[in-house]
């Protein structure tokens, strides 16, 4: 018993966010997430503080941890000073280090968030980057944004940024060397394991739903299936 | 009367409490002299309506307190300036300029209610229709209050602000405002038979005699509804009706309902002591003039 | 609404923001967003306000959208941090602002999570001594540059050329403002405000001329959610919460929406559009968008820039209503031009959402 919990204790949100919870609902009134999707931070927080190993390792491999927008609106209100957003991101930690993260749907989606935004990070020095944002992927950007990727030189230019070019300026192109020390701190503090960490139980949970690499990736970025939200049975 | 120090006792705070014990003491034989910072006797039940758990009129216990203080020496609008300790006496010097040396202090100065407007997520003193429960005794009094309105159809009350919350500087229970709840929606629910009365409370603390009875009479006889959840935070829509946000915790689901009038139950500080108090909990002795050894 | 009750509060939430000799750190969603929301906040406080404010084209993401998507540690996440503290300290600099919120977030929880844990300092300073081997200072103080436009919304008021006013009735225009969640919610004595009432975007629109409205889901958050918008399977979240704070702004009239966070502006611009495109609703006059617009596109229209030099045809949501109200003239045949006038076709039009 609690030899998870001990695990949880080590992560300093944990320690920021975790202390006694009255179950009183402040979180969850305002909770964008808890409105949408079956999903209560009151409960994961309480679950938590009861130490049950078999629980909380059932919270690790649930949909309910990956439901938190880290809006952090619940820290504001909490009147014990807990903080549900805090607690879900060691419990998401957690949920990785142990490989329980591609036992749901949407812990799955890891995978091409993990692929995207440190692939950009890593090769570009930004987390999200016109280069690397398809269209297709976002048909919410809207026809004015399919326009602006079709012309980026142009439109950029036309703003004033300083779009892929040496120097300042918005949209610089960030020097290499800079680039490299991003990776030294990935080596150096755990990101790169981190990242090959993603790569092997997904690759390894991709084999076993029967996908290349490829189409896991797309299918799960894509893929939704019914029962996360509220207004379902 | 020939005042004996030895058999007088201050007694500090004129609310019930106060009265209460000014009265008794004097039955017993004492001197009590009653000092009150205000300038009339009855504390915050003063202010009040009725009360828990029968419904007594609020002015008829005031009256009956002080009624029974015949032969109290009352001083109002009087406050204490120092208390030191003599040989078997305390000698204090009240605000009216008169010293007093007692046998004994009897400590009664009471509590402040939490300044609602501090939890700031609950709009007191923002939203047009939120009032504390002090505000809402004054009402039921005066019938004066802008904030409410004749067609109030929808109530609700909410326990435990600025009580037993951290954040807030308050982590204790105010015991009595559970309680105090269940009788306002009472009130509430006579003075407006066609409304809907919601409570919105984390845990409900009735441990007095008769207190479980009167929250099965709300429940009963009054509909009254209970949502097991804090509210979390309050807004106010474009008709100026103000919107709570809380969880029913019971359901686990996040609600949202839309009031005419939001009643914080504003929780309980205690008032500092008066008295000063040295490292070992006594009083300090009266300190000798010190002689040759002045600082010009 | 007792305005006085808020200016009580807003009283005890006064940061005391250093005036000038600024660190500036860019958003990566901003940059590829609303890049001359960014141009124009450099030129606004160099060139009209006359601030010293550096920039140093080696400074990268802060990674808060990788760590806010649970997909770095929390040690990488620091670490990049302090890589630019690092940076700031070499240059000379004490005081950091952001062009991010989500980065503002990240710096402040940082900061204070060293402040509470000094051993997690010390790891993360060793850890940039071997993978940089840069040294790094605490900033002195950290901004978010709506801060600063706060800060100067008076001096910006004094050179307007246009207000927050009906040009044909003179009444105050009817202002939304959103704030993101990553400013004050964590930590409300780092917001000008605080976190219930926060007024950094309210003062400018006061201070301009606007009246500021408070609807119910004022506070919510817009719904981006991280993972929430960026997996596509996820983007219900995403536009539900918006969807939900247009019905709860709707019969207030807004004829403006002013934000500080890099996605509040995308996101409340771009599910407008597609709640037109999923049910043909639509919040503004005739078929028009409620139109969006970060602080310095709004600083930049009252001290009168050229709406389309601020960036404001890449909005899905046209601004035109909002400037025939303020009276700014625009000329809509250069609306899609690019540099130097070039012709580079114009964007689709979507089917219900009018967009000019």
């Amino acid at each position: 018993m609690g030899k998870l919990y001990d695990e949880l204790s080590k992560d300093y949100r944990f320690k920021e966010g975790m202390h006694t919870c009255i179950n009183c609902g402040t979180c969850t009134a305002i909770c964008p997430a808890a409105e949408f999707y079956k999903y209560d931070p009151r409960k994961i927080v309480d679950t938590v503080q009861r130490k049950d190993d078999r629980e909380i390792g059932a919270l690790l491999k649930s949909e309910t941890i990956w439901y938190c927008g880290e809006c952090m609106s619940c820290v504001t209100r909490c009147p014990r000073k807990n903080g549900a957003g805090l607690v879900v991101m060691a419990l998401r930690n957690l949920s990785v280090k142990l490989g329980y993260f591609t036992c749901s749907e949407k812990g799955r989606q890891l995978y091409p968030l993990t692929k995207a935004l440190n692939g950009n990070i890593l090769n570009l020095g930004y987390c999200v980057h016109p280069q690397t944002f398809a269209y297709e992927d976002h048909p919410e950007s809207g026809p004015v944004f399919e326009w602006v990727l079709e012309h980026k030189e142009e439109v950029y230019a036309r703003l004033g940024a300083n779009f892929g070019k040496e120097g300042p300026g918005a949209l610089r192109k960030i020097p290499q060397e800079d680039l490299d020390e991003l990776k030294a701190i990935y080596d150096e503090t755990g990101g790169t394991e981190r990242l090959e960490l993603v790569e092997k139980h997904s690759l390894a949970k991709a084999e076993e739903m029967g996908m290349t690499p490829e189409e896991y990736l797309k299918y799960t970025f894509n893929h939704c299936s019914p029962g996360h939200f509220n207004s379902e049975q | 009367m020939k005042r004996t120090p030895s058999k007088t006792v201050l007694v500090i705070g004129g609310g019930i409490a106060g009265m209460e014990a000014a009265a008794r003491l004097r039955q017993l034989g004492l001197q009590p002299i009653l000092v009150e910072k205000s300038d009339h006797l009855g504390g915050h039940v003063a202010d009040w309506h009725k009360l828990f758990p029968d419904m007594s009129e609020a002015a008829a216990l005031v009256e009956k307190g002080a009624a029974a203080l015949d032969g109290v020496d009352v001083r109002l609008s009087t406050e204490i300036l120092f208390v030191n300790r003599l040989r078997s006496l305390y000698n204090v010097m009240l605000s009216s300029g008169s010293n007093v040396q007692c046998g004994a202090i009897v400590v009664a100065t009471g509590f402040s209610l939490f300044p609602a407007e501090k939890k700031e997520e609950y709009g007191y003193g923002i939203y047009d229709h939120v009032i504390t429960n002090a505000d809402l005794e004054k009402w039921f009094n005066t019938g004066e209050d802008p904030r409410v309105t004749d067609d109030v159809r929808k109530v609700g009350f909410v326990h435990c602000v600025g009580s037993r919350d951290l954040k807030a500087g308050n982590t204790e229970c105010s015991k009595v405002c559970c309680i105090t709840a269940i009788k306002q929606a009472i009130e509430m629910k006579e003075h407006f038979p066609e409304a809907e009365i919601y409570c919105f409370y984390m845990d409900l603390r009735l441990f007095g005699k008769r207190y479980e009875d009167y929250y099965i009479k709300a429940q009963r006889d009054y509909g009254i509804h209970f949502i097991r959840g804090r509210v979390s935070e309050v807004g106010e829509n474009i008709e100026g009706k103000v919107v709570v946000k809380a969880e029913d915790t019971l359901s686990g689901r996040p609600v949202k309902v839309t009031l005419d009038l939001l009643v914080l139950m504003a929780g309980i500080i205690r008032n500092p002591d008066p008295l000063p108090y040295d490292r070992r909990g006594r009083i300090p002795p009266k300190q000798r003039q010190s002689r040759g050894h002045h600082r010009i | 609404m007792i305005y006085k009750g808020k200016q009580k509060i807003w009283s005890d939430y006064q940061k005391e923001i250093p005036s000038d000799h600024w660190f500036y750190v860019r958003s990566c969603i901003r940059q590829s967003f609303f890049p001359a929301s960014e141009v124009h906040f450099v030129k606004i406080m160099r060139e009209v306000l006359g601030k010293d404010l550096y920039e140093t084209p080696h400074h990268t993401t802060c990674g808060g959208i990788a760590y806010h998507s649970d997909t770095i540690p929390q040690e990488t996440a620091m670490t990049i941090v302090a890589r630019q503290f690092a940076l700031m300290k070499e240059a000379g600099y004490k005081n950091l602002v952001t062009s991010c919120i989500t980065s503002f977030g990240n710096y402040v929880e940082i900061i204070e999570t060293w402040r509470e844990f000094p051993e997690l300092e010390t790891r993360i300073r060793e850890h940039l001594w071997k993978a940089c081997k840069r040294e790094f200072d605490v900033p002195e103080y950290v901004a978010h540059a709506s801060d600063l436009v706060y800060k100067f919304r008076n001096e910006i008021a004094e050179k307007a050329q246009y207000r927050l006013v009906d040009k044909d009735t003179g009444e105050p225009l009817h202002i939304v403002e959103h704030i993101g969640c990553h400013y004050s919610k964590m930590f409300p004595h780092k917001g000008v405000g605080g976190a219930e009432y926060p007024c950094v975007l309210s003062g400018m629109a006061e201070a301009w001329g606007g009246n500021v409205i408070d609807y119910p889901e004022r506070r919510h958050c817009c719904g981006f959610g991280f993972r929430q918008y960026l997996v596509k399977a996820n983007r219900g979240y995403s536009v539900s919460n918006t969807h939900k704070k247009f019905e709860s702004m709707e019969p207030y009239h807004p004829d403006a929406i002013i934000t500080n966070c890099p996605g509040c502006p995308y996101f409340l611009d771009r599910w407008q559009y597609v709640i037109s495109e999923m049910n043909g609703k639509t919040y503004g006059q005739d078929g028009h968008g409620i139109p969006v617009l970060t602080y310095e596109e709004l600083a930049g229209l009252v001290l009168g820039y050229d709406p389309w030099d601020l960036g404001l045809q890449i909005h899905q949501v046209g601004l035109e209503p909002l400037l025939d109200k303020m009276g700014i003239p625009y000329d809509p045949k250069k609306k899609y031009l690019g540099l130097n006038e070039k012709d580079i076709m114009k964007p689709g039009l979507p089917r219900h959402l009018k967009c000019c």
